[in-house]
């Protein structure tokens, strides 16, 4: 709930910034800072069981749900943003 | 065991059971984590620290949560991703614990089910809280 109203009293350009500590959180690199073109090839530590705990937490986090169809068209964090952005604004 | 697929999986459902933690147990613990501290074999010295009986292993009483989610929730099918837990208060050997669990997230994508899970002591004091993270495998 608090997260919903952190939210919506940001711009959905903030989901990047949003997404940085539960990156550092999971992917369990305090210092990590994602951007845009991050993807599971290019982030230390990104494998598939992380990816499955990135993907739960968002969902969790911003009560959204993704298809495994939508998970798989995904190339990077960027991507994922902008999915994100498309569902939240329809909820 | 129970057997339960995915289609059979809801937010909300649960499980638990009972069982009573022996010294029998806790020698088999010692002898297989090499973990010697006095704390958990040593009544008088336990009791000095303030305990009211040497104090079972954290890692033997949510052993059990192992049961709960490969015999119970969801049984045959689980895989263990992961596990958080917070040892909230000790338990002692000759305590019967109950384990529940129930589950708060389903994710359809990737067949992952996380379960919010505690263990009592007697049916009343709090000695864990956990989050399982759980897979369903498909065959």
């Amino acid at each position: 709930m608090q997260c919903e109203k952190q939210r919506s009293a940001s711009s959905m350009a903030n989901i990047l910034e949003e997404l940085q500590p539960l990156f550092r959180d999971i992917l369990d690199q305090p210092n990590l800072r994602i951007s845009r073109e991050s993807n599971s090839s290019n982030v230390e530590g990104w494998d598939s069981l992380a990816h499955i705990n990135l993907v739960t937490a968002i969902e969790q986090e911003y009560d959204i749900k993704f298809s495994i169809d939508e998970l798989l068209d995904l190339k990077n964090v960027g991507e994922m943003v902008d999915l994100m952005e498309i569902k939240l604004a329809t909820k | 065991m129970n057997t339960y697929q995915w289609s059979d999986l809801r937010i909300g459902l649960s499980d638990g059971f009972e069982v009573q933690l022996t010294l029998d147990m806790m020698e088999a613990f010692a002898s297989i984590s090499g973990d010697t501290n006095p704390l958990h074999r040593d009544r008088q010295l336990a009791m000095q620290r303030g305990f009211s009986d040497t104090v079972a292993y954290g890692l033997l009483t949510s052993a059990f949560y192992s049961q709960l989610v490969g015999v119970h929730l969801p049984g045959r099918y689980a895989l263990l991703h992961g596990i958080s837990i917070d040892f909230v208060s000790p338990a002692y050997p000759g305590d019967t614990l109950k384990v529940s669990g129930e589950i708060s997230y389903l994710n359809d994508a990737f067949r992952r089910i996380e379960i919010r899970a505690n263990t009592t002591r007697h049916g009343e004091e709090v000695v864990s809280k956990a989050k399982l993270r759980v897979g369903l495998q498909i065959f």
